[in-house]
């Protein structure tokens, strides 16, 4: 590759959990008003259009991209969509950084929104991503899914609900301070330990919120940013990595990941790792925002990026390692946890991480962050994708 | 100003092939009420459920192998919250190592009083004995069978 | 464009028709996988990334790559999924490779019948603001735009009628062991006759991409290289377009002659699900009127409805390649490929290729 991508122009709504006011294609369209505007450019600066969109059936229409092409401008230009479940947002903007990449184009837009709010019951859709043959007559959801990765988390390291109510507490306390961010009430440990269990050991306050609004944003190659001196965070690293389908197989004898671990996010570190030259993430990284929808999962996020080894977060945790302030803040946006609009939310995370090394995310900035990286979890914890993010 | 909504359903059928050795799985459960899995030579790991190959491998899977119906709890969860669609709460399912398999197999749990949650839990926490018990009548599909806890 | 490198198909697999009723849909594509890898001289541990199409609402699966992914070794590997079209993951591939940071991918796109009915599939992606309540799907589509043709040009009937004879006599050539598991299309949208549409059929396509060092290094012989790629998309609402005319397509071909450098082929694969699909295509695509197209019998032949158009590439490929089969042209060197998804070709896509000698 000639020269460095760069990240010129980021938008996102203010997440509710329904937007009654706004159709779907009208909350892409917002979210890519506020990506131009930050960029400075007009749809017609736009090249190509990459479309982030996980299932068709958490909005109702099937290729419900076709729908968003008016929405993002993309009329006779280059446009393809990317589904890899929860993980979606960030493999789009990566999609993105391959067509500058490969020199195909100058400025790219990846765009998307979701309305999770508006399906019914998310869990309900959720169950059909479970393969007909063995596993769909089984109850399974996101939440119960990742309710046994937190037993297999217990009973491996000793996590304890309290450590899980921790994770909560920061992630309120961070989204406090996020204008942006869906949850934003604080809690304490109580309030969480005291919230409705849906699937033991995760409670109503480990859940993430069903969002609804959309994200944006503008990428562009090195050429074109200095060029027109552009302020821009450039992405210096990205990898993706994938586990088996199979849950019972990350679990018994003889598994390379265990259901409790995120295994393969940490390949997807490592690759992203070495292309961005990190070797000591603890050390290199100044800002995480890492995709967690349940605060069990952000313990084995924390880990997979390097930044604790396995079983040590919650300890780390508890001594304030993760909290802004502290030394590698970890969801200085309140994350996932708080914000959960599927399709676009493994793009939040980068356009936070872009915010916060730009010195842009005003109350929940990181002091001094100039290296972060972000992360977007699809599948049954399936499809893993990581990104580093530079000033 | 007036808001409008517009309500839509979806109604598709699929009638989904389940291939030569997911559908001698069943039929053994059905016919038999016996479980199997399938040994991947690579590894060496007996695969439940048993598929034609091993996506780790990327290998064909060789033979047959009869598991259970004894085994252990390796991921369980007890759901308390109702979802549309999904059965009424509560209920705990989770995976078990059948003896002589090297996977989890999907199932229910049954025979665990569920009222309190960390009780239940305690219960039903890794490595705990189960036995498989088969439904009188089979159908050929997953719910032909559950766990309980293994007697003592 | 400023391409660092070059992307060439060196492995195809095409599954056109598949009527074989034991195997799952993750076991076909398991061979398919394994097919295109075994044309390419390759295995799985020689591939960098992996990306896949496929319709979740075809597929009945909320996330159809999940099922997938293992199948075709997603396994340890990075796997993206371009759900809006199967030769979007042909483009998404090349793209990746491309760009110098991978030195390979495995491509693949599919299409089941298990979903019934299947228009009903087909119709839920009609936004429900205003055109759900419409029996649109995509044949209606199609109807939509030959009706739009027609008004401007009455005497295409018979031009259609030929082509979609034409074309399912070459599929009889090319494939005569499938070509009775081919049936014509039973459902009615005027001014769509029958026989101007196959039935829907299972079906599937692989391909494997690798950039020009690692061809180079493993002295792999006859790779289909990439010349030129284009990819555009009309707007969302037909009653937005000009059915008549395909904006989009001339906006890919722009893109694709100008970066191969003019549009000479030596043969084109175009899509034609319907007849009129390929005579709009010929027409903004300025095909010569002797212009060998669709030597493979064409979606006319073999209607697996969401991959037809990763098989108009895999086609074109094999026939640069030299590995055609039944329906080679002898002496092809280069080749278009045209492939069109969603409702009246909302999505086109243009690729040249060029064989080594060319």
């Amino acid at each position: 590759m000639s020269g460095r991508v760069g990240i010129i122009g980021v938008g996102q709504s203010a997440f509710r959990s329904r937007r009654d006011d706004a159709s779907y294609p009208d909350l892409v369209r917002e979210a890519v008003s506020l990506a131009l505007n930050d960029a400075g450019l007009g749809l017609e600066d736009i090249e190509a259009v990459v479309y982030s969109l996980s299932p068709d059936a958490m909005v109702g229409i099937g290729n419900a991209e076709r729908l968003g092409v008016d929405a993002v401008g993309a009329r006779n230009k280059r446009f393809l969509r990317i589904n890899t479940g929860g993980a979606t947002g960030i493999s789009s903007v990566a999609a993105a950084y391959y067509h500058i990449a490969a020199g195909a184009c100058d400025v790219v837009l990846t765009a998307g929104a979701d309305k999770v709010g508006e399906c019914g019951d998310s869990q309900t859709v959720l169950n059909k991503i479970w393969d007909p043959t063995y596993e769909r007559a089984l109850p399974l959801g996101t939440i119960n899914m990742l309710a046994m990765s937190a037993v297999r988390y217990m009973h491996k390291y000793g996590m304890t609900e309290q450590d899980m109510a921790r994770v909560v507490v920061k992630n309120r306390w961070h989204a406090s301070l996020n204008p942006n961010a869906h949850l934003r009430a604080l809690a304490t440990e109580e309030d969480v330990l005291a919230s409705r269990m849906i699937s033991w050991p995760v409670k109503l306050f480990d859940c993430c919120p069903q969002s609804s609004g959309g994200g944006a944003m503008v990428l562009a190659s090195e050429r074109y940013i200095k060029n027109r001196k552009l302020d821009a965070a450039w992405i210096t690293g990205v990898g993706h990595c994938s586990e088996t389908y199979y849950l019972g197989d990350r679990m018994g004898n003889g598994y390379a990941a265990d259901h409790a671990d995120a295994y393969a996010l940490r390949n997807a570190f490592q690759r992203a790792y070495r292309m961005a030259g990190i070797t000591d993430p603890r050390k290199q990284v100044h800002v995480a925002e890492l995709y967690a929808p349940f605060s069990n999962t952000e313990f084995h996020a924390i880990e997979a990026a390097g930044l604790a080894d396995l079983g040590q977060s919650p300890a780390m945790l508890r001594e304030g390692a993760f909290r802004i302030g502290g030394p590698t803040p970890v969801s200085p946006s309140g994350g996932t946890l708080c914000t959960n609009a599927i399709a676009v939310t493994a793009m939040v995370r980068v356009i936070e991480v872009a915010q916060q090394v730009r010195g842009r995310a005003g109350a929940h900035q990181v002091t001094g962050a100039r290296v972060g990286i972000a992360n977007g979890n699809g599948g049954d914890h399936q499809f893993f994708g990581a990104m580093v993010v530079e000033a | 100003m007036e808001l409008l909504k517009r309500q839509e359903t979806w109604n598709i059928t699929y009638t989904h092939a389940l291939g030569e050795t997911a559908s001698w799985f069943y039929v053994q459960l059905r016919d038999h009420a016996k479980l199997y899995g399938r040994r991947d030579a690579k590894s060496g790991r007996v695969l439940v459920p048993p598929r034609a190959f091993s996506d780790q491998t990327l290998q064909p899977t060789t033979d047959w192998v009869e598991v259970g119906p004894g085994g252990r709890i390796e991921a369980f969860t007890i759901v308390y919250d109702a979802f549309q669609g999904l059965p009424p709460p509560p209920y705990a399912f989770g995976y078990v190592m059948l003896d002589g398999a090297d996977t989890g197999l999907g199932g229910y749990f049954r025979g665990v009083d569920l009222a309190d949650a960390r009780a239940a839990a305690a219960k039903l926490k890794i490595g705990t004995r189960v036995i498989t018990r088969f439904a009188e009548k089979r159908v050929g599909d997953v719910l032909d069978f559950w766990f309980e806890p293994a007697p003592a | 464009m400023a391409y660092l490198t070059k992307a060439g198909v060196i492995g195809v697999a095409i599954a056109p028709c598949v009527t074989d009723q034991r195997r799952s849909l993750e076991e076909l594509l398991y061979d398919m996988g394994h097919a295109a890898l075994r044309d390419a001289g390759l295995t799985i541990e020689d591939i960098d990334g992996i990306v896949v199409a496929s319709n979740d609402q075809y597929d009945g699966r909320a996330i159809s790559v999940m099922a997938a992914s293992g199948s075709v070794g997603g396994v340890d590997r990075d796997i993206l999924s371009t759900p809006s079209a199967g030769e979007h993951a042909l483009v998404m591939g090349a793209l990746r490779v491309l760009s110098g940071q991978y030195r390979t991918q495995l491509v693949l796109a599919w299409s089941p019948t298990e979903a019934s009915p299947l228009p009903e599939a087909q119709r839920l992606a009609a936004d429900p603001y205003f055109h759900r309540r419409l029996p649109l799907d995509e044949p209606a589509a199609d109807a939509l735009q030959a009706s739009a043709l027609l008004a401007a040009d009455p005497g295409l009937a018979e031009a259609a009628r030929e082509i979609a004879a034409r074309n399912r006599r070459n599929g009889t050539t090319a494939y005569p062991d499938l070509a009775s598991a081919a049936r014509p299309w039973s459902g009615a949208r005027w001014p769509l006759e029958p026989g101007m549409v196959a039935a829907p059929v299972t079906g599937a396509v692989a391909l494997v991409l690798a950039s020009d060092a690692y061809v180079a290094e493993r002295g792999i012989r006859d790779p289909a290289w990439i010349a030129g790629m284009g990819w555009a998309t009309e707007p969302s609402f037909l009653g937005d377009r000009d059915l008549s005319d395909a904006p989009a397509l001339r906006a890919a071909a722009e893109q694709a002659f100008g970066e191969a450098g003019g549009k000479t082929a030596d043969l084109a694969e175009v899509a034609d699900a319907t007849p009129y699909q390929q005579l709009l295509a010929s027409r903004v695509l300025g095909l010569g009127a002797n212009l060998p197209v669709n030597l493979s019998g064409g979606a006319q032949s073999f209607n697996p409805v969401y991959c037809t158009g990763l098989i108009r590439i895999a086609e074109a490929a094999n026939q640069v390649r030299g590995r055609a089969g039944r329906h080679q042209r002898a002496g092809t060197r280069t080749a278009l490929a045209h492939a069109a998804s969603g409702f009246a070709m909302q999505y086109q896509t243009v690729i040249m290729l060029r064989g080594e000698a060319a």
